[in-house]
Parts: structure tokens; C-alpha cells; sequence
């Protein structure tokens, strides 16, 4: 019996904008190689629409950009990582620049920036609002550029881990469906987000959490897995996210009786709070009575009239025409809140390391934490970036000083994965994966959802384990090996709902609201007992939940308001 | 609705017809519908997916003759559209027994090789970002440089490109000749040339005008109806003929 297996220095998980900057930055001394399920320019980095921070107006600074982002955490991030975003923030949007990024400018030529929610200055360097994917496809050059190796729809299926460190990976070679090993001394994580968990998200429907799920199976632990980013304005119906930039640019949000409602909110920033601040606005809006069909409310961009709309909101003004039939130049959009950021992840510190040597993890897959409980608008791109670069650097460090691992850890985890892979497609008449699917989206949305309080989140926790049970004697459906998305697809839902539970016992445990995580029966932030990062590790059968300190600084801890 | 999906388990070429019947909702995209068949009727039904807000380029399918992002086309305005796209046999030949008053037609992006029923191989259209070194050559450097708002004007709608292969799927020319390099890569040597900032724009000229390049565009310009984020690479194309 022979299995071939593929050997590198360090492997990649995900080719988003992390994932890319990553590889980038090993690329020169190691050999580096990508391992992703979708072709790298179908990555969600590409949907990213609003733009990307950093400090470099005249009157902005560093230490500007570190406050906002502490502040608009709900001071759970760590503000040693902040620190380091803020202050590499210009670094990271200039190198892009040199790379080819089209940033849109002011009349003098430099980059045009926009202010943002929960920002003090136009700090959102911006390319209309196709920022990731100007960003995204730029990177992306500079990997072909730089002669970097991908294995495209490659969907890794488990981490190998010896005694004490990462020795590799196995992975699905979707064309072929065939199961093949990969030995490694590292292995980044750069896989993104989990939306999907959710009905509702603005997310691509690849964001499955892979990474995350991956690494709580080899013992690394998930952090804050609780906080949930739903973004305010999203297209009613399809979900399709409203950038942020287009209330940046001035749009209002009216209810139904049509009101400016934010005044009731955040009187100062009014549209420009904080993500998690206007979208319970919204919700607030709606269950109270006043809006659209009991659904959603307006946001209004008529008044920015047609030649501002057409030049810094072009795509958002597509995405109304093609998916909700709504010219915004004529007529208001009707949004709603829904799951956008994940501002959990694998527990890291600022390099990316994991506490299982060999493991890293970078970007929306990491929690490092600089988002804390609450990301701003700008911050992700930003992040990418920024932390690839570092996590690069890092996981180079790593590789050089440790030998090559016992490639038969991968060898026999390939045999074993074949075997189980072989089984799940030979299992017929179980459960189906699209039923399990869609009530962990339907249990998510509605019980662990903007408002929370703890009978729902007992009742979503038992479901969740409940569909976990079903998923036991789940049946993909006969199909090929080629391509055989079915059982891609039922894969991920295997990781999502792994995470489903995290992210609701994380909710059920946090009795405080904090940032996006609100909880109708303890509205009260609780610093006393919960000014702490929640960690979740995989013991035997069961998830550890602790929490740990988190790292203050030079941001006094506040009350937070706009 | 009916939809007529274009199967090839093997792949190579279309092997068979599988008919199948939607449950329309208002709204709907042809996306969707491939999801209800693929979660409700036939698992074994092939495509690829990825963003469905038309951001992401991975959907593009034929779909009733015409090349298109299955999540941006709405079912219910398949019926109404015609692209006035110039024939070849992809776009012109239907299969026998297709009713288009009541099937929607489905099938894989002509001119590629078919890997699996609606998932073609795109590794031709892929390579030549490569062998026309579709990247800028600037070094890193500590500033940004400036750029006016005019001369950023003359790139964007070349750097909206989502690199879907609607073109190259829709081009007569990319039928008959294999060595075509194809509108798309065409367009992003155009975007590099006009780009201000871009040191050696010359470079992007030459390697375009090889002769796999623009001198086989017949400017037949069926790459700038198909195009879903109006980049008009037939424009660009036209403009590197004559820059």
C-alpha cells in the first residue's frame, strides 16, 4: 500500500488576503506552499467592500487609531496587539499601494480615505467599495509574482499532530476525490471566518469555520468564540452585506414612521456607532414596531445624490439593482442585521502562535485578540495584512529551528482518513446534511442571535447537541468522486456545528453584556467578573471552558458610549 | 420551473441532459435553484460556488445559451434576456428536446475543457496571468505614490475585473483557437499600461501584442455583453491594437 504524500517547510491553510500575506512573506527562504479549497480569488477577502484603516491624515496618529479600536472592542482587546495594529497600519496600506492596489484618491493623489463607525477621524483608506477585492486581487499578483505554490480545492480534512507538535496535514483533492497527506514542520491556519453557523450572514458560503474547527480537534484552544459580529445594513432577503462606507458617505437610517432613529442611540455618532451598537438599534427598531414588514428598515442614500453614489458606492448600488430590484439612487434599501465577523478564533498570541507547537493561526481564523468583543469597520483588511506579514515572519522563525517531523504520523492519519471518508460515503439511508444544516442556521439565528438571554441559549445548546447526535448517522446521497461537493459540504457542516456549540456555550457562560455579545437578562457589562477572554479547549469528549486575563494598557477601562 | 442541466460525470464532454423541477420563490437566482437540487434532488450535481453576491467570479455558467454568474441571473428573468451575443456552436447548437418556453437550460462554460458537469478547467485561462506577468513589478517602498483622481479614472474599469471567464467562455475566437490568450488577461495588460504608477508600461504592450494575443481578437466584442462588471475588455483590446 502506498499513499503519497506531499512534503513542504510550511503549509498554508486558506488563500485569502492572511493566507496570501503569509505565504508572501515566506516565500523568499522556505518552501511555502497554499493549501485551499477555493481557487485564492474566490476568497471572502474579496468581498470586503469598505475599506481599510490607518492613520495617515496629518491631525490622526497611531495612538488615535489604538483608542478607537480598544474602545470599539468594549476594552476586551488586547492592547499590545492593538498597538501593533495601529501602528503598522500605514506600513501595511502603503506596501499594497506599491504592490498596485487602485486605491480610490483625493484631488491632490493620495489616498482617499473615509470615516468610518466608531472612528474619531476619516481614517478608511478606501477602493470605491471594492476594497478586498482590489486588495485581494492585487496580493494575489504578487504570489504569482513570486512563484508561490498552490494546491487549488484542496479541502483539508484533518491537522496530524505527534506527540508534541504539528507534523502535517491530510487533505481531499476535491477534483480527483482522493484523500493525500501533506508533511510539514508549520502550519498556518488563515481560513477566515464561520459565518455560515449562521441562517444569515453576509459571509460567503465557504466560510465554514474549517480552521477553527481543525484546531480545537488537535487540542488548540478557540477564544471568545462568543462575539459575533452582525452587521447592521444587509440586504434584506439575500443578506448581502450594505458596506459601512455607504453611512460613511452620509447615509441615514430611517424606521418606518421615518425616523432618524440613531438619535435615540448614539446621539453623537448617530449612523457612524459602532457595528454592534446599530444593529441592536435596528433590531430594537423592529421588534418594537416600527419597521418594514416586522423586518427590516430603511437606509436612505438618495440624498447623497446620483454622481456621489456612482463614484464611491458603485457596487453597492449594483448589488441593489441585481439582488433586491432597488435602484438606491431612487429608493431607499431595506436592511437588517446579520452574522457578518467572527471576532472569535484559535487562541494566539500577537505572533500567531498557538499553545500546539507547530500550529499558527492569522486573521478572522485567529483571535489574537484586537478585536475584542467588538471589531470596527476597517479593522479586518487591516488585520490580514498587517498580522500575515508578522505570522510570516514567525512561523520562518519556527521552521528554521526545528527538523523535519516523522512523516509517518501523516502517513497512517492519511490511511485512517481514507477509511473514514470511504465509510461516510458508504453509509446510506442516515440523516440528511441539508435538514441538519438548516435548523442549526434557523437555531443559531434565532436563539444566539443580536439579543440573547439564557432559556434561548439552553434551548439552542441542546438542539446543537442534538444535531450533532443526528449528524452521527448522516448520509451525504450517492454521488462521484470527482468534485463531489455533497460530501465537501456535509464536511463542513461536521466543523460548523462543532462551533455552533462553542459559540453558544461561550454566549451561555458570559452572563454580561459586552460589545456584540447582549444578553437580555444580565444588559450590565461586568467588568468584575468578565473583563476576561473565554478559552475553550477540546478535552477527550468533552470542551473545557476558562477564562483568562486579558492584556490592559494605556486605555483606561470605561464606560462606552457615542 | 424545469431546469435541463448539462451532466458529465466523467467529464471531457456533455454527456447526457438531466431534467429537473424547481420550487421557484420570489427572488430566486439560478443559484439557488442549483443548491435545491443539489441539497434536495441529486447530490451527485457538480458546480462551483463560492460568494453568490457576483463578487467572487466562480459561478459562471451557461445558462440558456448565454454566459452568466449563476448567483446574479434571476430566475425570472432568464426567459426575457438576450445578450445579442455573436454565434458559434457552444451558444448556437441547443440539445434536442430543450423547450425554452418551459426548461431553463444549464450548462458548463464553453470553451474551457469539462472537468465534471458544470465545472470546467480553467488552468489555460489561469496561466496567462502568468505568461503575461499580470503583476506589478514595483519594489517596496516606504511611500505611497500619488495618483490623480483622473489618472485612477482611466484604470477603473479595468481593475473591476473579477477574473470570472465569462469572456473567455463567450468568445468565438477562444471556440476556435486554443492558443488565444482570451479578452480577460488582454484587459488586465491594458489596466497595467494605463496605470500611472506603473514604471515600465511598455512591457504590458509587447507581451500582449504576442501573437497569441490581441492580433487574434476579430473584436467580435462578445466579452463586453457577457461582461457582468462592465469592464468591456473588447475596448481594451481594441486600445492595445492601436495605443
Amino acid at each position: 500500500m502506498t499513499i503519497s504524500t506531499f512534503d513542504h517547510d510550511v503549509l498554508v491553510v486558506g488563500a485569502g488576503l492572511s493566507g496570501l500575506r503569509v505565504a508572501i512573506e515566506l516565500s523568499e527562504k522556505f518552501d511555502v506552499a497554499i493549501v485551499t479549497k477555493v481557487h485564492p480569488l474566490r476568497s471572502h477577502s474579496v468581498s470586503a467592500q469598505g475599506g481599510i484603516n490607518a492613520s495617515l491624515g496629518e491631525d490622526d496618529s497611531w495612538e488615535a487609531h489604538a483608542f478607537d479600536t480598544v474602545k470599539g472592542s468594549d476594552y476586551l482587546a488586547d492592547q499590545d496587539v492593538v498597538e501593533i495594529l495601529a501602528k503598522e497600519a500605514p506600513r501595511a496600506v502603503i506596501e499594497n499601494e506599491c504592490w498596485g492596489t487602485a486605491f480610490s484618491r483625493t484631488d491632490d493623489g493620495k489616498i482617499a480615505q473615509r470615516p468610518f463607525g466608531g472612528a474619531a477621524f476619516p481614517r478608511t483608506c478606501y477602493a470605491a467599495d471594492r476594497t478586498g477585492h482590489n486588495l485581494l486581487h492585487t496580493t494575489f499578483e504578487q504570489t504569482l509574482r513570486k512563484g508561490i505554490k498552490f494546491y487549488n480545492e484542496w479541502y483539508v480534512t484533518s491537522l496530524v499532530k505527534s506527540k508534541n507538535r504539528i507534523c502535517g496535514l491530510t487533505a481531499l483533492e476535491i477534483a480527483t476525490g482522493e484523500v493525500h497527506g501533506f508533511t510539514a514542520k508549520a502550519v498556518v491556519l488563515a481560513t477566515g471566518g464561520f459565518g455560515r453557523v449562521y441562517g444569515h450572514s453576509t459571509n460567503a458560503l465557504i466560510n465554514t469555520g474549517d480552521g477553527c474547527a481543525l484546531a480545537l480537534r488537535v487540542g488548540a484552544p478557540l477564544k471568545d468564540m462568543e462575539f459575533v459580529q452582525f452587521h447592521p445594513t444587509c440586504l434584506f432577503g439575500s443578506s448581502i452585506l450594505i458596506t459601512e462606507g455607504a453611512r460613511g458617505e452620509g447615509g441615514y437610517l430611517v424606521n418606518a414612521n421615518g425616523e432618524r432613529f440613531m438619535d435615540k442611540y448614539a446621539p453623537e455618532k448617530m449612523e457612524l456607532a459602532p457595528r454592534d451598537i446599530v444593529a441592536r438599534a435596528i433590531r430594537t427598531e423592529v421588534l418594537e414596531g416600527r419597521g418594514f414588514e416586522n423586518e427590516y428598515v430603511h437606509l436612505d442614500l438618495r440624498h447623497l445624490r446620483k454622481e456621489k453614489i456612482l463614484e464611491r458606492l458603485p457596487g453597492i448600488r449594483e448589488i441593489c439593482i441585481n439582488f433586491a430590484g432597488v435602484d438606491p439612487i431612487d429608493e431607499p434599501i431595506p436592511v437588517q442585521p446579520a452574522q457578518h465577523y467572527s471576532m472569535g478564533g484559535v487562541h494566539t498570541d500577537c505572533f500567531g502562535v498557538t499553545p500546539v507547537k507547530g500550529l499558527f493561526a492569522v486573521g478572522e481564523t485567529s483571535c489574537m485578540s484586537v478585536h475584542g468583543a467588538n471589531r470596527l469597520g476597517g479593522n479586518s483588511l487591516l488585520e490580514t495584512l498587517v498580522f500575515g506579514r508578522i505570522v510570516g515572519k514567525k512561523a520562518g522563525e519556527y521552521t528554521e529551528s526545528v527538523e523535519q517531523p516523522d512523516s509517518s504520523y501523516v502517513g497512517q492519519q492519511t490511511f485512517e482518513m481514507r477509511e473514514r471518508l470511504q465509510k461516510l460515503l458508504l453509509h446510506e439511508g442516515g440523516n440528511s446534511p441539508v435538514d441538519i444544516r438548516e435548523t442549526m442556521g434557523q437555531t443559531m439565528d434565532v436563539l444566539v442571535g443580536v439579543y440573547r438571554k439564557s432559556d434561548a441559549l439552553e434551548a439552542a445548546l441542546k438542539m446543537i447537541r442534538e444535531l450533532k447526535k443526528r449528524f452521527e448517522n448522516v448520509s451525504v446521497g450517492r454521488s462521484d468522486e470527482k468534485f463531489n461537493y455533497a460530501l465537501v459540504r456535509t464536511l463542513e457542516l461536521e466543523n460548523m456545528l462543532e462551533l455552533a456549540e462553542v459559540i453558544t456555550m461561550g454566549a451561555l457562560m458570559r452572563r454580561e453584556s459586552r460589545g456584540a455579545h447582549w444578553r437580555l437578562d444580565y444588559p450590565e457589562r461586568d467588568d468584575t467578573n468578565f473583563l476576561k477572554h473565554s478559552l475553550f479547549t477540546k478535552v477527550e469528549d468533552y470542551i473545557r471552558t476558562e477564562l483568562i486575563d486579558v492584556n490592559l494598557g494605556k486605555f483606561e477601562v470605561k464606560e462606552r458610549t457615542y | 420551473m424545469m431546469f435541463r442541466i448539462a451532466r458529465s460525470r466523467e467529464g471531457g464532454s456533455i454527456s447526457h441532459y438531466d431534467l429537473y423541477k424547481v420550487d421557484i420563490k420570489k427572488g430566486m437566482t439560478v443559484l439557488d435553484a442549483l443548491f435545491q437540487i443539489q441539497d434536495r434532488m441529486d447530490p451527485s450535481l457538480s458546480f462551483r460556488y463560492s460568494c453568490r453576491g457576483a463578487v467572487c467570479g466562480s459561478c459562471s455558467i451557461l445558462i440558456n445559451k448565454e454566459p452568466r454568474l449563476a448567483c446574479r441571473t434571476q430566475i425570472a428573468d432568464v426567459r426575457k434576456s438576450d445578450m445579442k451575443l455573436k454565434h458559434f456552436a457552444a451558444i448556437s447548437e441547443t440539445p434536442p428536446g430543450w423547450n425554452p418556453d418551459v426548461e431553463i437550460l444549464v450548462e458548463p462554460l464553453p470553451n474551457m475543457p469539462i472537468l465534471k458537469d458544470l465545472v470546467v478547467d480553467m488552468t489555460k485561462f489561469y496561466n496567462a496571468l502568468e505568461s503575461l506577468k499580470l503583476w506589478s513589478d514595483t519594489e517596496d517602498g516606504d511611500t505611497p505614490r500619488t495618483q490623480s483622481p483622473d489618472d485612477r479614472k482611466r484604470i477603473k474599469r479595468y481593475v473591476n475585473c473579477i477574473l470570472c471567464a465569462l469572456c473567455f467562455g463567450s468568445c468565438p475566437v477562444n471556440a476556435e483557437k486554443e492558443e488565444y490568450i482570451g479578452p480577460a488577461a488582454l484587459a488586465k495588460a491594458w489596466r497595467f499600461h494605463e496605470d500611472s504608477r506603473t514604471p515600465d508600461p511598455d512591457r504590458y504592450l509587447k507581451d500582449a501584442s504576442k501573437p497569441e494575443g490581441t492580433p487574434l481578437c476579430d473584436l467580435v466584442m462578445n466579452c463586453v455583453k457577457v461582461c457582468p462588471k462592465d469592464v468591456a475588455p473588447g475596448g481594451a483590446i481594441r486600445k492595445l491594437k492601436n495605443p
